[in-house]
């Protein structure tokens, strides 16, 4: 868990922008080790939250440790080791990305040789070596969108913020994003993304905070998301069996409406009882062609917080 | 905010949590260079001064051809445009620095390092000076030229480069301020052509103004050689012997102080650049000579424009002559 050296602490965090409240009242914590997601919907304070704890921002009350420093009180200690990926690309056109990233070794103290050699380490990493001597404009989105992840990395930080990195990358770098951030992880470093991809999520998370208008509305990990009452949908070759089966069991169910498919959706208590079911009806000779969960289990919390989308 | 209930931060024990200045500045200052020597426009701003330039020196050439002092009259035009061009160049150099980069979110990720704000801004003026020597450096074959004809001294040629080098530096810091501190590029450009006409307009104008409110009426007194009154004789005819008396007459007149209000002028980058050129002025004559009346004091010439405004300046500070003999 946190310690006093690592990881994220945040407790009771406010900040506004003159009458919009943009953070309200954030509580969290992100232990090293562990990839932590901040999860909610447009608007809710994310990316303000992550300019705070990346030094760009000073809350207006609430205390912030970042690596264990303050990053109003001690920005330079805290800088050294936060790697900061913005929600916005902020690409310098004309640098090629091996200059890119040798730049801003250099602005975090590294020497000649060593920036030379993780910039291109990491150009490897995030798979752009062929374009090390282009400039950054003709890469397209998804590549800056990686230039930008490996600039975050250049000083090998404790820390990692990402917002929305996985916006504009396609599946292949998506399964490589998640990789990376694993094998980050595991290396003992902080890992915090932004995200409303939840399916992603899902995926790399081990814990998650949820944010909504400015609060922090509800913090788990994965394996308590897990557990929880979650939707099923089923589908059946033909339906009307399905349905005459489930009402004589007596299990509610409802016709699930944002599908192109037709089925049935069902509220399911564990993890037990949907595998009940699921032999249950095979035995009563039912053909299921398809018995899944609705949704990950980070969607399911999501959607059970009720939080009002704008 | 009670200090009991806060997480502890732990000492600093690692490496120094800021960079050396020296790098930083060089970082940031080869960061804005390789920017601005691999995009077009600045090549094209280059071309275009180098034209106009170049056509104000031909045309000038053409029309003093004849003229005494060419060579003076000319460095001194060239050396006016350079400064006025400048004036205009150096801001749009300088005055999206900050918040063009903020605008293009390339700004946050040098926050987010260990570079400190003053480096940053250090470094971006550099940058946007370097970039406005090199107009001074395209305009020097003209200067050279003008030097090259004659009647204005080394010395002279030195102090109005440097001054102009200077003044470019203070322009762009100016524009990297108000770039700092404006949010949009638009506006900050703007905002930096203002205080760049009011440097060399408004201060003229408000010198000229205000040189009214300094104005007082004051006893003069003047006096003069003339021939008596006795000496016209009531014949109409002139008396060849009447000797020259000296008459003194001594008459109230608005007089303008204009000695207190000169140090508006001192912020005129004209003024800087024109007042800080040592003219090679004629010797002034010993005190105890006796002044011939019908010559000028030294060899005369015509002063270029630079030279005339340094003159008018000059004037200025000194205020009017309340005991003209």
């Amino acid at each position: 868990m946190t310690d006093e050296n690592g990881g994220i602490v945040v407790e009771g965090v406010a900040r506004s922008f003159g009458s919009v409240q943009a953070v309200n009242d954030v509580d969290f914590k992100a232990p090293p080790g562990e990839v932590t997601a901040l999860i909610g919907p447009n608007g809710s304070g994310k990316t303000t939250l992550l300019l705070i704890l990346a030094s760009l921002l000073a809350p207006d009350k609430g205390t912030v440790r970042v690596a264990g420093f303050d990053p109003v009180a001690q920005p330079g200690e805290v800088r050294r080791r936060m790697g900061w990926m913005p929600d916005t690309l902020g690409v310098w056109d004309s640098l090629t990305a091996s200059e890119v990233l040798k730049t801003m070794g250099a602005l975090y103290g590294l020497g000649e040789a060593d920036r030379s050699s993780r910039a291109e380490d990491l150009l490897g990493t995030v798979n752009l070596t062929e374009y090390a001597k282009q400039p950054a404009r003709v890469l397209s989105r998804g590549q800056q969108q990686r230039l930008s992840l490996a600039r975050a990395l250049i000083h090998d930080p404790e820390v990692l913020l990402l917002d929305e990195p996985a916006s504009g990358l396609d599946p292949g770098s998506r399964v490589e994003l998640r990789s990376l951030l694993r094998s980050l992880a595991a290396a003992g470093k902080t890992v915090v993304v932004s995200s409303h991809v939840l399916s992603e999520l899902d995926e790399i998370a081990d814990r998650a905070v949820f944010v909504s208008r400015g609060r922090s509305v509800k913090s788990q990990t994965l394996d308590e998301a897990g557990s929880q009452t979650r939707r099923y949908y089923v589908r059946a070759e033909p339906m009307s069996e399905l349905a005459t089966a489930l009402q004589s069991y007596g299990v509610r169910f409802e016709t699930r409406g944002d599908s192109r498919r037709e089925e049935f959706l069902i509220q399911l208590g564990s993890t037990a009882e949907a595998s009940w079911l699921l032999r249950t009806l095979v035995l009563g000779d039912v053909v299921i062609t398809a018995f899944a969960p609705a949704g990950g289990a980070l969607e399911e919390t999501y959607m059970s917080l009720d939080t009002d989308r704008r | 905010m009670s200090t009991v209930t806060e997480p502890s931060t732990p000492q600093p024990v690692r490496t120094s949590t800021s960079l050396p200045a020296w790098t930083a500045v060089r970082t940031v200052f080869s960061l804005e260079m390789k920017q601005r020597l691999r995009g077009r426009a600045w090549y094209w701003m280059l071309g275009v001064w180098f034209v106009v330039i170049g056509l104000i020196f031909v045309l000038g050439t053409a029309f003093l051809g004849t003229m005494d002092n060419e060579g003076g009259i000319l460095f001194d035009l060239v050396v006016g445009f350079v400064l006025f061009f400048g004036l205009l160049v150096a801001p749009g150099l300088s005055a999206n620095a900050v918040n063009g980069d903020r605008a293009g979110g390339t700004l946050a990720i040098l926050q987010v390092t260990l570079l400190s704000p003053g480096q940053l801004l250090l470094g971006k003026w550099l940058a946007s000076w370097v970039g406005s020597l090199a107009f001074l450096v395209l305009s020097s074959p003209f200067i050279f030229w003008a030097l090259a004809l004659g009647g204005v001294d080394a010395s002279e040629a030195l102090v109005s480069l440097l001054m102009l080098a200077v003044e470019l530096g203070i322009l762009c810091a100016i524009g990297v301020g108000i770039s700092a501190l404006a949010d949009r590029p638009l506006f900050s450009i703007v905002s930096t052509y203002m205080v760049v006409a009011l440097l060399s307009i408004g201060t003229l104008i408000v010198f000229g103004l205000s040189s009214a409110l300094v104005t007082e009426d004051r006893m003069t007194t003047t006096s003069y050689y003339d021939y008596p009154d006795s000496a016209y004789r009531d014949d109409g005819r002139f008396d060849e012997d009447a000797e020259l008396e000296c008459i003194t007459q001594t008459y109230t007149t608005p007089v303008a102080h204009t000695e207190y209000v000169a140090w508006l002028l001192a912020a005129n980058p004209f003024v800087v650049v024109a007042d800080a050129v040592p003219y090679g002025l004629p010797d002034e004559p010993p005190a105890d000579a006796v002044p011939d009346p019908y010559a000028y004091a030294g060899d005369y010439y015509a002063p270029g424009v630079m030279e005339m405004a340094s003159q008018l300046v000059r004037a200025a500070q000194a205020g009017p002559d309340l005991d003209v003999t």
